[in-house]
């Protein structure tokens, strides 16, 4: 084991190779990059609410700036948010301690993987403020139109123009992501196999390491085609290829394919890592064993499998031939089984429980509760084609989308976050505050996602910069609707300054913890100092139970640490 | 009620059919799952012995009532996919006879509308153009083309329920008949680029002999 030892600021935030520097520096940066996508969804908010008024901190918003907010908002919540919370700072943090190790099986292919994600995250940002502004088709980025802004095609355009355009940097900041995230995928997935703690079998190890496992896979399998597409539509742009342009032989429906062929997956690699995390923390707060954890890991690999399989059920309407829209819709109708057994048997654990209904679990239930009832089941309108025809590319499918990823992203996130804190910072959140923090955020998202149903079987469509020209959609309630959207949404992103400050302060000035142990957890992160030293643990942990063993019994207490005999 | 657009279309009534189906089992299914996940939470002080809280789930018996919700599922999910595939079929694979054929173009920002002129073919010399102004008989069954010149677009037309993306390079021909005479509107629904909210139409439904004398008086223009 490596001895603990002090680093500077340098060395910890920029060159450490501890997993958990490594995830916490992932976690800032994260931090960094949703505070930009949640100002740019505050300005088109406002903006689609009260279309004349200049938004405070951003002024007059033109169609073309409406455009570039929009997209780069959903750029950076499903690319960096999405996929960097859940796949780099959970896997990151919670694998190497999780299975009782001191840290990656290659701690250099990790740090190399955050200064991947880091230059990402540049070429991301610069994007914003190059001549022609950021990248503005839509965050699905289809061509012809994200060619054709500074493209090949503009007669007066030079190289220096095409190359120095906001889509090449933003299609290259997604591969230098996805790059990042594949090394840490392929170090997940060794660590995982290899350095286990002596007695943890597979059938032992906690769910959410297998989801994240899981994930990477899916995410391995999936990501091929669309780094190869996206290289493709660089090419497009720069070099005057015609992949994607008809009248040269290419064919813009191809770059749907590839996309959603990798978009439909990723939706399951952001929800499989969420869905571990509630594992663990829905069982800690029952107070009971995980209920059926093969049966949960047998759905999520048949559901793994399915995701592969759903993906033109983005594309009904595109054009693709209509009687392969019937496989698509019955593969999506199928793939809602899996994810209704997963969620009844965390239902199941929750029942004959002794509830700690704390931070942590107020999360995960809220989670549940938003994720099937409106999330998943609206999947089902959604799943059937023929209704899909009326309600795709309308708010409908944005409010499926927010009910679908918010409680799993965010709810998912947060209850990790209350989880885990004490953890890695050795000290505790306020609850007062983290108590606000939920149920302004329970509410308002609701208030601002609900009404989007409305608006979109209402048949507004989405991406439109000034709903004042189309006349139909100016029809009482709907302008209503959507300020209730607007300022709920408003309140639901000034609420999280209220976790935000909660965070940093109780990081620098909380309560020292009391015990290493606070929710009498079974797993192995629990039973080693808070926060860890270098290197996890003092010695070794041996595992002897599987990770859910609550309330044994003939035991005297309710929980059963995995490494005691 | 009153939350979709008034419907104008042959098919749009059995679309929003297959939307209150849906809608009305989930709803059923959802208070049932709130109540499976609210009574623990309200009965967390209740107390059970060990070995009733010492459930693993990891045989058939245990697991039965978890599978019982799947098959429940699954019923629900296969009788919607029976009733919306059949109408799938009707709307989206097969085309009926036609009484009139046009070509729907958009580009940016515009719809451009093709009716064929005198000799009633398509894609002819004396073929009649108009921009944003759809006119149509009533209770006919139109095929239109769907095209595009420059990037993606998409045809929405909310009171007939209809929706096709309308891509370069491409013909995508699809059906409409609308059995109640008005105005309606007809926008765009993929993002286009600057000006895609402006991006709309009007879609007039005649009688036949207004219709006849629009084409007449488009063709004279």
């Amino acid at each position: 084991m490596n001895t603990h030892q002090k680093h500077g600021f340098w060395h910890r935030y920029f060159f450490s190779l501890d997993h958990k520097d490594i995830g916490f520096q992932y976690m800032l940066t994260i931090f960094f990059m949703v505070a930009i996508g949640g100002f740019f969804a505050y300005v088109f908010r406002m903006h689609l609410a009260f279309p004349d008024m200049e938004v405070p901190l951003f002024g007059l918003v033109t169609n073309t700036d409406y455009n570039m907010l929009i997209t780069n908002h959903g750029l950076i919540m499903m690319m960096w948010l999405a996929l960097g919370m859940l796949l780099a700072v959970a896997g990151n943090y919670l694998i190497p301690i999780l299975i009782g190790t001191d840290d990656m099986a290659f701690p250099k292919l990790n740090k190399l993987s955050y200064w991947f994600f880091l230059i990402s995250v540049i070429l991301m940002v610069t994007s914003f403020f190059l001549p022609k502004g950021g990248v503005r088709g839509g965050w699905t980025m289809y061509p012809p139109l994200s060619v054709g802004d500074f493209g090949y095609n503009t007669p007066y355009a030079t190289f220096s123009d095409r190359f120095f355009s906001s889509n090449s940097f933003v299609l290259l900041a997604i591969v230098f992501e996805f790059t990042a995230l594949l090394m840490g995928g392929v170090n997940f997935f060794v660590t995982t196999l290899n350095k286990r703690a002596k007695g943890m079998t597979l059938m032992k190890m906690p769910l959410v390491v297998w989801m994240i496992n899981i994930a990477s896979v899916l995410f391995m399998f999936s990501v091929g085609p669309l780094v190869a597409g996206t290289f493709m539509l660089l090419l497009d742009i720069n070099v005057g290829t015609g992949f994607y342009d008809p009248y040269r032989g290419g064919d813009p429906l191809l770059w749907e394919h590839l996309f959603w062929f990798f978009g439909h997956p990723e939706v399951y690699v952001i929800l499989l890592p969420p869905l571990g995390i509630l594992a663990e923390v829905i069982s800690v707060n029952s107070r009971k064993p995980l209920f059926g954890y093969k049966f949960i890991l047998t759905m999520t690999l048949i559901a793994a499998v399915l995701s592969m399989m759903v993906w033109a059920h983005h594309q009904f309407v595109s054009g693709i031939d209509p009687r392969a829209a019937t496989v698509f819709s019955i593969f999506t109708i199928i793939i809602s089984f899996p994810f209704a057994g997963i969620i009844l048997a965390y239902i199941a654990t929750m029942w004959y429980g002794k509830l700690r209904f704390n931070l942590p679990m107020k999360w995960a239930v809220g989670s549940v509760v938003l994720f099937t009832l409106l999330g998943g089941f609206t999947g089902l309108h959604l799943g059937a084609s023929v209704f899909d025809i009326y309600a795709h590319d309308t708010s409908f499918v944005v409010a499926h989308f927010h009910y679908t990823l918010f409680p799993t992203v965010i709810f998912g996130s947060f209850a990790g976050i209350y989880y885990w804190f004490n953890k890695f910072s050795g000290r505790e959140l306020n609850k007062t505050l983290g108590n606000l923090h939920f149920w302004l955020t329970f509410i308002f998202f609701n208030g601002f996602a609900f009404p989007l149903f409305l608006l979109g079987l209402a048949g507004q469509q989405r991406r439109v910069a000034n709903y004042s020209q189309i006349e139909f959609l100016m029809q009482d309630p709907l302008p209503l609707y959507r300020q209730i959207a607007t300022i709920s949404a408003v309140i639901l992103i000034l609420t999280q300054f209220i976790f935000l400050f909660n965070f940093i302060w109780s990081l620098l000035k909380g309560k020292k913890v009391s015990t290493d142990n606070p929710w009498e957890a079974n797993t192995l992160e629990w039973q080693t100092s808070s926060p860890p030293p270098h290197g996890n643990f003092k010695t070794y942990p041996i595992v002897y139970h599987g990770p859910y063993e609550y309330n044994i019994p003939d035991r005297d207490t309710d929980f059963t640490p995995q490494n005691e005999k | 009620m009153n939350i979709f657009p008034e419907n104008a279309s042959s098919y749009g009534a059995e679309i929003d059919f297959i939307f209150w189906l849906i809608t009305i089992v989930v709803a059923v299914a959802g208070v049932v799952v709130l109540f499976l996940v609210l009574y623990p939470i309200f009965n967390r002080k209740k107390d059970y012995t060990k070995e009733q809280r010492y459930l693993k789930g990891d045989n058939f018996k245990q697991l039965r009532w978890i599978y019982l919700g799947i098959v429940l599922l699954a019923i629900a999910d296969f009788s919607f996919l029976f009733k919306e595939e059949s109408t799938w079929t009707k709307i989206e694979e097969t085309l009926p006879n036609k009484d009139l054929h046009i070509a729907v173009i958009g580009r940016q920002w515009m719809w451009e509308f093709v009716y064929p002129g005198p000799d009633g073919k398509l894609y002819t010399d004396d073929d009649v153009k108009a921009i944003n102004q759809l006119h149509i008989p009533v209770n006919a069954t139109v095929h239109m083309d769907i095209q595009a010149y420059d990037v993606i677009h998409s045809v929405f037309i909310p009171n007939a329920r209809f929706k096709q993306d309308a891509l370069p390079g491409r013909s995508i021909t699809r059906w409409v008949k609308m059995t109640k005479t008005g105005e309606y509107p007809l926008t765009c629904a993929e993002i286009c680029g600057i000006a895609h909210a402006n991006m709309k139409a009007t879609i007039t439904v005649e009688s036949e002999e207004d219709f006849n004398k629009t084409i007449a008086k488009l063709y004279k223009e």
